[in-house]
């Protein structure tokens, strides 16, 4: 590492008024060919070919990206990471993905502020209860701590929590002490630092117009910037990946739905965890700088806008005033929408495709944040080898033929 | 937040309706042979396109019909509402604003504030 | 500060005083005032401590755009970071101020400042990391975190607000100038016309400054009241004050929020506010403009404040800051103000201008002259300098000569930008503007019209011109306007972002987003280390992120991050406006959609009959269901479900089942519809039986199951699951419109039409008999999955011989009006025979012990008919339904897929808990192999041992065997893997 971050950096520089500190990343122009080219410069993207570049010894990568790099759902979403995921599959990505995180500030010696405050999902009734329990006991088989909370001990942890006089009164909780937060923006600015300390092109304002096959082969990606050649090419533009998969024939099952996020005003200290609620939608945490961060559900129509309904922001705050009575005198700072690509078992693809050298990471649907390190690393994996880590394979693209699915949409129809 | 024109009942709040995905999606014949894949495409694959896209929409809270709709996806823009039985508008006739399969609309794009 | 000797107004009583708090300390001011003019005639002027460095702040302007007064209204139920620019007083009102500690004037945490080198832009990136990870989690984060944050969290406060929908044809937003004119024009148009403004005082800026000398030779508070009295008089317009929009959503949807309470403390018995939700043909935006700040050493402190609020607090509420403030410009903006000053006998101290005199508009440089007020051309404020509110500042000329100037307050302006915020919400692209250095609408993208200052027409004397244009489309008449003003004939502007600093200490601040003490160093650090995207750069320094959003400092911010990097401002671009273009209350947001009226409460139609025998409910979907009926308060649940299971095996017992949904299925191919949703075949079932039926998705996964009833051929009623029952309508709907319109054939809800009651036991048929003694109910003319119609004290019934308990049983669907006649009969008659009523728990135990799936409990939506052993209820003959193709895929056709089972402690003492899972070790080594989890469990009464079904990895193949089920405490209990059906598989007494 070039770069070093530490206290006695920042107090060097803080007495030559801060006017020292080396450059994140260099803006270079695309090279005519690449070994490997990342479409999608989030955290994600970023992520991938830093593992490239630093686990596979790869040297000659590109991550191309439209915008500016950790511009989209990586800095927009609430960031809530956790591992408590129900099935195998789901659940060893994750929580491989919740190690990285245990580190990677360190890995990076960049402070991406990982914040184990753990990470609550309640249950509203008898159905949740049951779903609830049996995913903390699959949690446990798979050693990951996740424990059930009754009431009495959520009160005890979120004390403004209104249990008992709502609607759907708050029966009990999954409780996963090392989930948490992170600071979404340095995560994308982290991994983004250190790729381009080992050499990879970070180019934005670089937008992927085409995925250019010849026989079957990936050739390069045409560029707004031109035709650049490459061995091998990643698709990580989230909403965007099947709009340009299709530009390759392929087609992903993938719909892109805007789902909003929302930070209230700063406020000190009030809620020391993240706490989730999937009957009622919504998610609560609170920033470092004080702002609730609050989550809402999707829109029900496919859009490119970054924009939702505002029914879906009243549908989230209604809950939150109902499960935090204290929230009624707060007031909401800005909201926001990103582009979610979702996949019909809310699972995410790490794949190749019948294009050889051609992959794909996506469909992360609502929640990618949590898996970024993660899914970087196994996507890398996955480029570099021709072979996915047995951590992804089941999250291939042949599942929707087979039928072999990752069903993690968490609990089917409420029935008696 | 939508306004949909409902062939049916009129313009309404698009609270009242419920998206079904992409329209002119023909299931297929149980009758006849087809592969894994061909289902697997039929049950989980859909057309995601940024700017024209064909699809379903249904009054869920209002006539209970279903009908389809031309929207730009770019933008949300509803460019024309038609009756199940009505033939597929052409694509042609509809501007396609977005000029690479990424590209953002120049004017009502979620992510332009600035003029270019 | 000076009280201006004024009489009562329509903006402050003067006559009327009111007492307020200012942290705990009793002060006085006038109906009418704001907080920050009530602090302000207090001569209070250090209202809060900043959000980084603890620096004190004062006020900064007069309106929505503040970034420092912000204060915590204690009598309001502690409402944090509320802006005492807006907000107004009223008796009794208590107010603090926010992020100190102990107290405003010694603050601890102003230690920070001392700091301040270290706490540069993103110094929290850098370090922190350090010596363990645990550091983070234990120490720097919960110091960081109470560092952070403006005001306290508030106190529990149930709202009263509610919501007020519009469908309108034109909304004006903003009932300035420019506003009024546009609603006067539309007057007894054809259009229904909302005008919105903000304040309580409509009128903008002809109330709140002394630009305009009159209007047609009217005094502006004359023409304000007729076109007012006007406007009111219209049958076709609305106006809402106090209503601040917000939002603007596709499509020109606009959220506004009213305001109920101004000048008086909320109550709790009233709506304290409206969240107006706006659908409009067109949206007329007139909501002005903002003045901008500029930067220099310590443009933070107290005393330190924009010159159109300096003007405003003059004209508004009659109270001067200050008697000779020193003014600061590179602009025209101030000629108002200073000509106020003068006509009230008070005079600038100095008038400080970047501009030269040649560029400086004669206007200004003679009423300067006039009153032999000291001018400063071509030079700059270069640093403000006071302990806790400005005492001198720094004057610097263009041959870089500093010289000083004792003052108490200091105006500054920066140039005015077009308030652009709602009008980027609706997607309308904005360009830069060359002349007024700031960015102007350049092009709409819904029915977007912006006129006056809001569009960047900043001449008075073109006001007519520009509504003439633009409102032609409305029809309208044309208006002609004499304006005579106290401004600049033109608005000019020379660029000037910031001074730059005379101190080279590294203490020295220039604050570029004041709330978020942003620094203008920190900006150019931003760039130096690579954050060039503007985006980049707001997220590194924080910049325009606090709750004013940059509202006077993100333009300077622009300008000064275009200048480093010598690229024109529209190719920076700026960041997204987000919406709210001002926070936005929960409360409001919430309206009367939470706690009472959160969700309906579905209630079958006996439900009061429950209420009354002490039933205890469990929500089921939207459905409150009797879970069990505990004898008395003694009675445990555990007792309650044991004593009802026992009562129906061994008597009888009854279930209010209507909540099942009920959907009516008519045409002449009802039974080939039925035949494509459902896996069964029902062609060759006669009319008057009934069949348990599924219905899967098109992945082959069970989506729900039901009972289906055949009238005929051309007449079916199905069940459905109680949560499942509007999904499976909506499925059938579709499927019928878009996939088989051909088919003719109809669906309806009949769900809350009819109650259903469960009736079974040994006792069933004695019970029935003497309740409906016409029936005949035996075997031979009433046989298993029949069912029957008939009329019952002129009650239309149907009677179902069907059962989920495994008992014989029937179940009665009864009209919902007469339900409970009904229900009351058969306990009338069954308590001779021991009856009980019985809930959903005693209900999930006794089809377990049968081996009756739930949808959604045993199943997932992972589980295809196969896996539950159902192969029996999928019509092989037929060529379609749904799902079927999916059910011969290379992963369904797998032979260790999860499979239903039941499962039985090998010790019987042991109990099974529902959710943990069925594994082949008895020793807990993570992570392990799971083959599956136990759906149901339950105590049984009758088996008089615990029980459960599970699904399980080739379980069908594992019968027999024995395993390992986990524990929540990570022990393991020896298991059985069994047949799930536990009790009379041979079905004898169903069919009894």
């Amino acid at each position: 590492m070039k770069k070093k971050y530490s206290i006695f950096q920042l107090a060097r520089n803080a007495l030559t008024g801060h006017k020292n500190w080396p450059l994140m990343w260099r803006s270079p122009e695309p090279r005519e060919f690449y070994d490997v080219i990342i479409i999608g410069g989030g955290g994600h993207g970023l992520g991938t070919a830093y593992y490239l570049a630093k686990e596979h010894g790869l040297k000659n990568i590109a991550v191309i990206e439209k915008g500016w790099l950790g511009g989209g759902n990586t800095g927009r979403n609430t960031t809530i990471i956790r591992s408590n995921y129900l099935w195998d599959d789901s659940a060893h990505l994750y929580e491989h993905s919740l190690k990285l995180w245990e580190s990677l500030s360190s890995q990076l010696n960049y402070n991406v502020m990982f914040s184990q405050r753990g990470v609550m999902n309640l249950a509203h009734n008898e159905h949740d209860i049951k779903e609830i329990k049996r995913r903390v006991s699959a949690n446990n088989l798979n050693g990951i701590d996740s424990v059930w909370l009754n009431k009495e001990e959520i009160k005890k942890m979120v004390p403004i929590m209104n249990t008992d006089n709502l609607r759907y009164p708050v029966l009990g909780a999954s409780y996963q002490p090392r989930g948490g937060v992170a600071r979404h923006d340095a995560v994308a600015w982290g991994f983004a630092m250190r790729a381009d300390e080992m050499g990879v092109d970070i180019i934005q304002n670089c937008e992927a117009q085409e995925i250019k096959t010849k026989n079957g082969k990936i050739e390069g990606v045409q560029t707004s910037k031109g035709f650049i050649r490459a061995n091998k090419v990643g698709v990580v533009a989230s909403g965007h990946t099947s709009v340009l998969a299709e530009t390759a024939g392929i087609r992903l099952p993938l719909q892109s739905k805007p789902l909003q996020a929302l930070v209230s005003e700063p406020i000190k200290p009030i809620i020391n965890t993240v706490v989730m609620s999937a009957a009622v939608h919504a998610y609560v945490s609170q920033s470092d700088k004080g702002e609730l961060v609050i989550g809402a559900g999707t829109d029900g129509y496919n859009s490119f806008t970054q924009r939702g309904g505002f029914n879906i922001i009243e549908e989230t705050i209604r809950a939150m005033v109902e499960l935090y009575p204290v929230f009624g005198k707060m007031k909401m700072l800005r909201q926001w929408g990103g582009i979610v690509d979702i996949c019909p078992d809310a699972s995410p693809i790490i794949s190749k495709c019948d294009i050889e050298g051609l992959f794909f990471n996506c469909g992360w649907g609502t929640g990618g944040f949590k898996a970024t390190p993660g899914s970087a690393n196994v996507f890398a994996h996955t480029i570099a080898k021709n072979e996915p880590h047995q951590i992804n394979a089941a999250f291939s693209l042949n599942r929707f033929t087979s039928g072999k699915l990752v069903d993690e949409h968490g609990a089917a129809a409420v029935a008696h | 937040m939508l306004l949909i024109q409902c062939p049916f009942c009129g313009t309404r709040d698009q609270s009242e309706f419920t998206n079904g995905g992409e329209a002119h999606v023909k299931r297929p014949d149980g009758s006849k042979e087809i592969s894994d894949h061909e289902w697997g495409e039929y049950v989980f694959v859909r057309a995601n396109p940024k700017g024209i896209f064909y699809e379903r929409w249904v009054h869920l809270h209002g006539c209970r019909k279903w009908f389809n709709c031309v929207r730009d996806t770019s933008t949300d823009e509803i460019l024309e509402v038609y009756k199940l039985t009505d033939p597929r508008p052409d694509i042609n006739k509809f501007n396609k604003i977005v000029e690479t399969p990424s590209g953002e609309p120049n004017v009502g794009s979620g992510n332009f504030t600035v003029k270019k | 500060m000076s009280d201006l000797n004024v009489k009562d107004n329509k903006f402050i009583q003067f006559h009327q005083k009111i007492s307020f708090q200012f942290d705990g300390k009793k002060y006085f001011a006038f109906k009418g005032d704001t907080i920050a003019s009530a602090l302000l005639r207090n001569n209070i002027s250090l209202v809060g401590r900043s959000f980084k460095y603890h620096r004190p702040r004062g006020i900064y302007t007069c309106g929505i755009e503040e970034p420092n007064a912000l204060v915590q209204i204690i009598s309001e139920h502690s409402e944090p970071n509320t802006r005492a620019t807006i907000k107004k007083i009223y008796e009794g009102m208590q107010i603090e101020s926010q992020n100190r500690w102990p107290s405003l004037e010694n603050d601890i945490g102003s230690i920070n400042s001392f700091l301040s080198p270290l706490f540069t832009a993103g110094f929290y990136y850098k370090t922190f990391m350090g010596p363990h990870k645990s550091f983070w989690k234990k120490i720097y984060e919960p110091v960081i975190r109470r560092a952070a944050g403006l005001g306290k969290p508030p106190k529990e406060f149930k709202a009263i607000s509610n919501h007020m929908h519009h469908n309108v044809d034109i909304t004006i937003v903003g009932a300035g100038l420019n506003g009024l004119l546009a609603a006067k024009s539309l007057i007894n148009s054809n259009y229904d016309v909302l005008l919105i403004d903000q304040d309580d005082q409509l009128g903008g800026i002809l109330n709140n400054s002394n630009k305009i000398l009159s209007i047609n030779n009217q005094q502006p508070s004359e023409f304000v009241k007729e076109i007012i009295q006007e406007i009111q008089n219209a049958s076709n317009i609305q106006i809402l004050k106090n209503t601040l929009v917000t939002t603007y959503n596709y499509i020109d949807h606009l959220i506004a929020i009213e305001d109920k309470f101004v000048g008086s403390k909320p109550t709790n018995d009233k709506v304290n506010s409206t969240l107006h939700k706006i659908r409009t043909s067109h949206v007329i935006l007139s909501n002005g403009h903002i003045e901008r700040f500029l930067s220099f050493q310590n443009n933070d402190l107290p005393g330190v404040m924009l010159s159109t609020a300096f003007e405003k607090y003059i004209c508004r509420y009659g109270v001067s800051p200050s008697t000779q403030p020193v003014i600061f410009s590179n602009n025209s903006n101030s000629l108002s103000l200073i000509k106020k000053l003068i006509s009230i006998g008070h005079k600038p101290r100095a008038y400080v201008d970047s501009r030269s005199g040649e560029e400086i508009e004669t206007e200004l440089f003679d009423t300067i002259h006039r009153n032999d007020i000291p001018i400063y051309t071509n030079s700059l404020i270069a640093a403000a300098h006071g302990k806790k509110h400005i005492e001198k500042v720094l004057i610097e000329n263009n041959s870089g000569a500093i010289s000083e100037i004792k003052t108490d307050y200091l105006c500054i302006s920066g140039g005015i930008n077009p308030d652009v915020h709602l009008f980027t919400q609706s997607k309308g692209i904005l360009d830069w503007d060359e002349q007024h250095l700031t960015y102007k609408p350049y092009k709409s993208f819904q029915s977007t019209i912006t006129i006056g200052s809001a569009s960047g027409q900043f001449d008075f004397s073109k006001i007519d011109t520009e509504l003439n244009e633009k409102l032609s489309i409305f029809n309208v008449d044309k208006i002609k306007l004499d304006i005579k003003t106290n401004v600049c004939s033109l608005l000019k502007v020379k660029k000037l972002w910031e001074v730059k600093s005379p101190s080279k200490s590294i203490w020295a601040k220039s604050f570029i987003d004041l709330q978020n003490d942003v620094t203008t160093k920190d900006i150019r650090q931003a760039i130096s280390e690579g954050f060039d995207r503007i985006e980049h750069l707001k997220r590194f320094t924080t910049n325009s992120m606090g709750t004013d959003q940059g509202k006077i400092s993100s333009i300077n911010a622009l300008g000064i991050v275009s200048d480093l990097l010598d690229k024109k401002v529209n190719e920076v671009g700026t960041t997204i406006y987000r919406p709210p273009y001002s926070p936005l209350s929960f409360a409001a947001i919430a309206g009367r959609n939470t706690y009472e009226f959160y969700d309906p409460e579905r209630k079958s139609p006996i439900h009061s009959w429950h209420l009354s025998k002490g039933a205890v409910f469990e929500d089921v979907g939207q459905w409150k269901r009797p879970w069990y009926f505990p004898l008395n308060s003694e009675e445990s649940m555990h007792d309650a479900v044991q004593r009802e299971s026992k009562s129906v095996r061994e008597g009888a017992g009854i279930l209010d089942g209507s909540t099942l949904g009920k959907i009516e299925i008519k045409g002449n191919d009802a039974l080939t519809f039925m035949n494509l949703i459902y896996t069964n075949d029902f062609t060759k079932m006669k009319p008057g039986s009934s069949r348990y039926a599924l219905m899967l998705g098109e992945d082959g996964m069970v989506k729900d199951d039901g009972i289906i009833c055949k009238i005929s051929d051309q007449h079916f009623i199905a069940t459905t699951t109680t949560g499942g029952a509007a999904n499976v309508l909506t499925c059938m709907e579709e499927y019928a419109q878009t996939e088989w319109p051909e088919l003719n054939v109809y669906m309806n809800s009949i769900t809350e039409q009819f109650a259903t009651f469960n009736i079974s036991g040994p006792k069933t048929r004695d019970i029935m008999q003497k309740v409906f003694p016409d029936i005949d109910f035996s075997n031979q003319t009433f046989p298993f999955m029949t069912f029957q119609f008939h009329t019952i004290d002129q009650i239309p019934i149907r009677i179902m011989r069907a059962s989920f308990t495994g008992e014989m049983g029937y179940e009665i669907y009864v009209p919902a009006q007469q339900a409970l006649k009904i229900w009351e009969k058969i306990h009338h008659f069954g308590s001779d025979f021991g009856l009980v009523p019985y809930g959903t728990e005693t209900m999930h135990l006794l089809r377990a012990e049968k081996g009756y799936i739930i949808v959604g409990q045993d199943t997932d939506g992972s589980i295809t008919p196969i896996d539950l052993g159902l192969n029996w209820m999928i019509g092989k003959s037929k060529k379609d339904f749904l799902g079927k193709r999916s059910l011969t895929r290379s992963d369904t056709i797998r032979p260790d897929r999860k499979q239903l089972v039941g499962i039985i402690p090998s010790n019987i003492d042991n109990h099974l808990e529902e959710g943990q899972h069925v594994v082949l070790e008895d020793k807990i080594q993570t992570p392990m192999p799971m083959l599956g989890h136990i759906t149901s469990s339950y105590f049984s009464p009758t088996l008089n041992h615990s029980f459960g079904l599970a699904v399980i990895k080739n379980g069908h193949a594992l019968i027999g065997t024995e395993a390992f089920v986990s524990t929540p405490d990570q022990k393991t209990i020896p298991v059985k893997i069994v047949n799930p059906v536990f009790y009379d598989q041979e079905n004898q007494r169903l069919v009894s």
